[in-house]
């Protein structure tokens, strides 16, 4: 590691020694190193790489790379080679000397762990050609193809910092806030509040101190898009906030990680150390007089500490309870300073803008940003694409992208050829959205207007076998634990919303619960003292609007119609199919199959307690749902 | 008063219809006929309305006219007509004590649906009556002094409404609370449950009432000894602790407290650090196992306030970061409380109180910051830790059963830990890891399309 650099001039000298040292054209293999392809062994993966290497000599001649996510994320572990640009999935670490010995060695491209298109059955090579990626507009994610979260060097290598040189060098704050302001950059963690506006209010305050914080609670079940740029990207987080830090005269910031994030802590810090060493981060950055420095807190497993308020009291070292927000953060925020917090990927987008400008960001996306930043929703957004699709993983699309295109070009559809019957947006506050929504552009203000919300990009697709009922039982069920308990319509509302939708998934619901339901979901809506409250009855409201058939189902037939709801199903073996293999039997948790081997098997009704596991593993279809 | 002289015991029985409410279910000539067989019963009727004057007469006219020396009345409820009747005996010259009542209404023809289960019921009734009321004797109806003053023990809110109902009545109070103040548990509290209301608001006016108060003569810092003697006239032994301070000049301005040599373990006053290294209002100095100190220590040590690497960086450019409204010495708790966590694989409470001190919180601010973050617990775990993850993408592709599965398995719910303490089983509402949905992870190992058949597969390695 070079030691600390003083100027910019000394900044773009390193960056060029960094350069000499790379051949863009030399072979590369990159590893998917996130979390998900770690859980698939992806590591071994890339062990296996480098013992392949040595084997045949290549160390020095063959680049390994492990990256962060490379968004892919149901095909892993993903294994890219450069400079062709060949993609191979769910490799293995036997696959890997294989990989060496054909692919490197003799150029031999391997069919088997290419991705197979489903329609064509062709198999599919590159970027270009998989319509997973080829669909996407990755600005963003895109970098961690080519990024070792573990190097500066490599981000130096891609221009990384480049921006913020431009902005300390170049440009006054205040022009640094404007073209902000004139992207019409709007907050990607959910709410959607336009970004250089709250710079500006933040830049207007006296005070002794001002603080930046990163928002990496990411508490969205189904969402894990900040995860992925954290682990795959962290110096674009960090060069956003140093960025900002200018912009409206911090020295301090703070990047709170939820607890489940431990990677991402880890490269977070790694990277932090990198900057500094180099002199990107502390006093007198790169010469230019400004000074700022960050640190990590990790978060303590409450969603709620998701909520601006409730991540400051965190970190201040209080229990996360939100606080009315009649003063701003930006005015008073973490220990009464004026604080400007932003999510991660909002933060990822910060050099982008300094860099290409507020125009081409303004040409991606929706609306007219051009008299007000709330015109219009532009830029990428980057989506986890999750539940029953055939391609789940991380996709940035342009604002305005349609969920059918999301769902089915790049998602590749449903999964098991089973029907689509709903999308839920936004993580536990957003809403459901049907079959009558596919074609609605995503933007910040279309999905207000249908009663959902963008939220952190947590996109969950279901299909048939889906019970509306159930899943708002689920989200307020989630939301009742999650709640503070500061404030009575959210603590009180929440848990008699969620009583009364398992009421009516029992089957001893009338149509006046209904009508009680919708009620109950509005007032919560007004009367909550923070958003959580606020947008609890969300998933609740959506569900009655565009869903009311399956309510009605439940409740005037006392069926469940996507066979979910316990007490509305049963479970029978039926004799004639079934061949005694015992595999429910040994699978059941309550004990409640009996049956010889070979011997037709039976279901012990006051036993069974409908997980529904024996009709999932019965390989004959003898268990019959009904 | 006519008493039976001669041994013999003359019984007036009178079963009452009640109107329709007893005749209509209960036979009410068939029982008056039955009892009339009984021994000692000189006079058995029935009547439709008892409690009427006519009714009441009849009862005087058979005392006076049939010398009798004992009555029985079978109708509606004691709580109802037994004083009418009472009165109506000792108007026919007969003490009225030697009166017996029978309900034949409320437990008897309410209650039943056959007339004949009824009637037998009534005559069951009546019979035993017959048999216990030869026992009545003549009682006298007294007046006793006693002494009116009453005696309260314990001055929380119960205690002192209590007082204060009684001394708004004319009665004089004596409140003896064991505490050096009143109020209890509720002066502690901030709100109370459902309303919200502000607790203090409640108490403290009634606080200051029974201070004041003409009739109420309250002894604080003492407690009861013994109490003997009977309802009117009790004696009860109280001492009075000693408190070193006279009462009537204390006006609590808390100087002496401030200057007081010896710390006060329980002094509820939040924490403020003084330069003299005093501090009130924390916990004593537990004893940690040095293992577990060492523990502590480093973390506290890793992320003290002052000298965290913002500090060292920016030596002259950063602020300090106390404000006039939030003080910035507790920020490091939690940070602090997760390596403890991590280490130890829950927070033991004499780390707690440890900590308090050493961060400068009050040890009920780190309880409240311990049992809020679902990462820690206050419960020694087992040896590994499952988590299941329960978010949407996982929840929507079946997490419900893999936890189903681990659950029969292990036997043990979520929260909860094996009985030979080698697993512990916990939900978590999402790992972030949601393309490999349903995922559990077993201590730092994450294995994502987890199925209920591959549970078993997956807690071989650690059983």
């Amino acid at each position: 590691m070079a030691t600390r650099l003083t100027s910019c001039g000394e900044l773009a000298a390193y960056r060029k020694t960094v350069a000499a040292k790379r051949d863009p054209n030399r072979t590369c293999v990159t590893v998917c190193g996130g979390t998900g392809c770690r859980a698939c062994q992806g590591l071994d993966v890339a062990a296996a790489f480098r013992q392949a290497f040595q084997e045949h000599a290549l160390e020095g001649k063959v680049d390994l790379r492990v990256t962060g996510c490379l968004g892919f994320c149901e095909h892993g572990p993903v294994v890219t080679l450069r400079p062709k640009g060949l993609i191979y999935v769910k490799v293995t670490a036997a696959d890997a000397k294989e990989i060496v010995e054909k692919t490197l060695l003799k150029g031999e491209e391997m069919e088997r762990l290419f991705i197979k298109d489903p329609q064509t059955k062709k198999r599919l090579r590159t970027r270009e050609e998989i319509p997973f990626y080829k669909h996407q507009m990755p600005v963003i994610f895109g970098a961690n193809f080519d990024l070792d979260p573990q190097s500066i060097d490599d981000y130096l290598y891609v221009g990384g910092y480049t921006a913020l040189v431009k902005a300390l060098t170049t440009m006054t704050p205040e022009l640094v806030i404007d073209e902000v302001t004139k992207s019409g950059l709007r907050g990607r963690g959910g709410a959607g509040f336009p970004t250089g506006t709250k710079w500006a209010s933040c830049r207007k305050v006296e005070s002794n101190g001002k603080y930046i914080v990163c928002n990496a609670d990411e508490g969205d079940p189904g969402a894990y898009a900040n995860r992925s740029l954290m682990e795959g990207n962290p110096h674009s987080v960090l060069e956003g906030m140093i960025i900002a830090s200018y912009a409206i005269g911090a020295h301090e910031g703070f990047i709170y990680v939820r607890a489940e994030y431990p990677l991402a802590v880890e490269l977070l810090a790694k990277a932090i150390e990198d900057a500094r060493a180099l002199g990107l981060l502390g006093k007198n950055i790169l010469g230019t007089g400004h000074s700022f420095d960050l640190e990590i807190n990790r978060g303590g497993g409450a969603f709620v500490c998701g909520e601006s308020t409730a991540l400051m009291a965190s970190i201040e070292g209080r229990a996360g309870e939100p606080r009315a927000k009649h003063i701003h953060m930006v005015e008073r925020g973490l220990w009464d300073r004026p604080t400007v917090l932003n999510n991660v990927e909002t933060w990822s987008n910060i050099p982008l803008i300094v860099n290409r400008g507020s125009q081409w960001f303004t040409a991606i996306g929706t609306g007219d940003v051009s008299k007000t930043p709330w015109g219009g929703s532009k830029g990428t957004k980057i989506f986890s694409l999750v539940g029953k699709v055939n391609n789940t993983g991380l996709v940035e699309v342009p604002m305005g992208a349609t969920l059918r295109q999301i769902i089915y070009d790049i998602g590749g559809g449903i999964k098991g050829g089973k029907k689509f019957k709903g999308v839920q947006t936004g993580g536990p506050s957003g809403g459901i959205l049907g079959v009558q929504h596919l074609d609605l552009p995503i933007d910040y203000d279309q999905l207000v207007e249908v009663g959902s919300m963008m939220g952190s990009g947590g996109m969950i697709v279901m299909d048939e076998d889906t019970c509306m009922v159930d899943f708002a039982r689920y989200f307020l069920a989630f939301l009742e634990d999650e709640s503070c308990g500061k404030c009575t319509p959210c603590r009180e509302g929440v848990v008699q919303m969620r009583q009364l939708l398992e009421q009516i998934g029992a089957g001893k619901a009338t149509m006046a619960h209904l009508d009680l339901l919708q009620d109950l979901a509005e007032v919560v809506r007004d009367a909550s003292l923070c958003q959580l409250g606020v947008t609890a009855p969300n998933p609740v409201l959506t569900t009655l609007a565009y869903f009311r058939e399956e309510y009605e189902a439940h409740i005037r037939n006392g069926k469940c119609p996507a066979g979910v709801c316990k007490a509305l199903v049963s479970y029978l073996i039926d004799a004639e199919k079934c061949n005694g293999c015992t595999m429910c039997a040994r699978n059941c948790p309550s004990g409640a199959i009996e049956g010889d081997k070979k011997q037709p098997h039976k279901i012990v009704l006051e036993k069974c307690s409908k997980c529904g596991i024996c009709y999932e593993v019965c390989k004959f279809h003898a268990v019959a749902r009904n | 008063m006519k008493e039976q002289t001669d041994g013999e015991i003359r019984i007036g029985f009178y079963v009452c219809h009640c109107g329709r409410n007893i005749a209509a279910m209960v036979d009410c000539p068939d029982v008056a006929a039955y009892v009339g067989t009984l021994a000692n019963v000189a006079v058995s009727r029935d009547y439709k309305y008892m409690c009427s004057d006519p009714g009441q007469q009849i009862i005087q006219k058979d005392i006076k006219e049939l010398w009798l020396n004992r009555v029985v009345v079978a109708s509606c409820s004691p709580l109802l007509h037994e004083h009418t009747f009472r009165a109506a005996v000792e108007a026919g010259g007969l003490n009225p004590f030697f009166f017996h009542m029978v309900n034949i209404r409320e437990h008897d023809s309410w209650v039943h649906t056959d007339r004949e289960e009824a009637t037998d019921k009534a005559k069951a009734l009546a019979r035993a009556a017959i048999e216990r009321v030869a026992h009545h004797r003549a009682l006298e109806v007294k007046k006793v002094p006693i002494h009116p003053d009453v005696l309260v023990v314990g001055a929380g809110i119960a205690g002192i409404h209590a007082a204060l109902t009684l001394a708004n009545a004319g009665k004089k109070v004596h409140l003896v609370e064991r505490e050096p103040s009143i109020g209890g548990h509720m002066a502690k509290f901030d709100k109370t449950f459902p309303t919200l209301d502000c607790a203090a608001c409640i108490l403290t006016p009634k606080m200051s009432n029974v201070g004041s108060h003409p009739n109420i003569t309250l002894m604080t810092h003492s407690q009861v000894e013994s109490i003997s003697g009977y309802v009117g006239n009790f004696k009860v032994k109280v001492r009075r602790k000693a408190r070193y301070v006279d009462e009537e000049k204390c006006t609590g301005c808390l100087q002496c407290i401030e200057r007081c040599p010896v710390q006060h373990k329980a002094y509820p006053y939040p924490a403020e650090a003084h330069e003299n290294g005093e501090h009130h209002g924390l916990p004593a100095e537990p004893e940690l196992e040095p293992k577990v100190k060492t523990i502590v220590d480093r973390a506290l040590d890793l992320h003290h306030p002052v000298e965290a690497p913002l500090a060292e960086v920016l030596q002259g450019v950063l602020v300090d970061r106390r404000s006039p409204v939030r003080d910035a010495v507790r920020a490091p708790l939690i940070a602090v409380l997760q390596d403890i966590n991590h280490e130890l694989g829950y927070l033991p409470e004499p780390t707690l109180r440890y900590v308090s001190r050493r961060v400068k919180v009050p040890l009920i601010a780190v309880y409240h910051v311990a049992t809020f973050y679902k990462a820690f617990s206050l419960q020694p775990r087992g040896k590994h830790v499952i988590r299941v993850c329960l978010g949407t993408a996982c929840h929507v592709r079946g997490a419900q059963q893999v936890l189903e599965a681990i659950k029969g398995k292990l036997h043990i719910e979520p929260g909860q830990t094996s009985k030979d303490r080698k697993f512990t089983l916990e939900t978590v509402n999402c790992l972030g890891t949601c393309a490999l949905a349903p995922v559990v992870t077993i201590d730092a190992k994450y294995s994502g399309n987890m199925t209920a058949p591959k549970v078993n597969q997956a807690l071989k390695p650690y059983q």
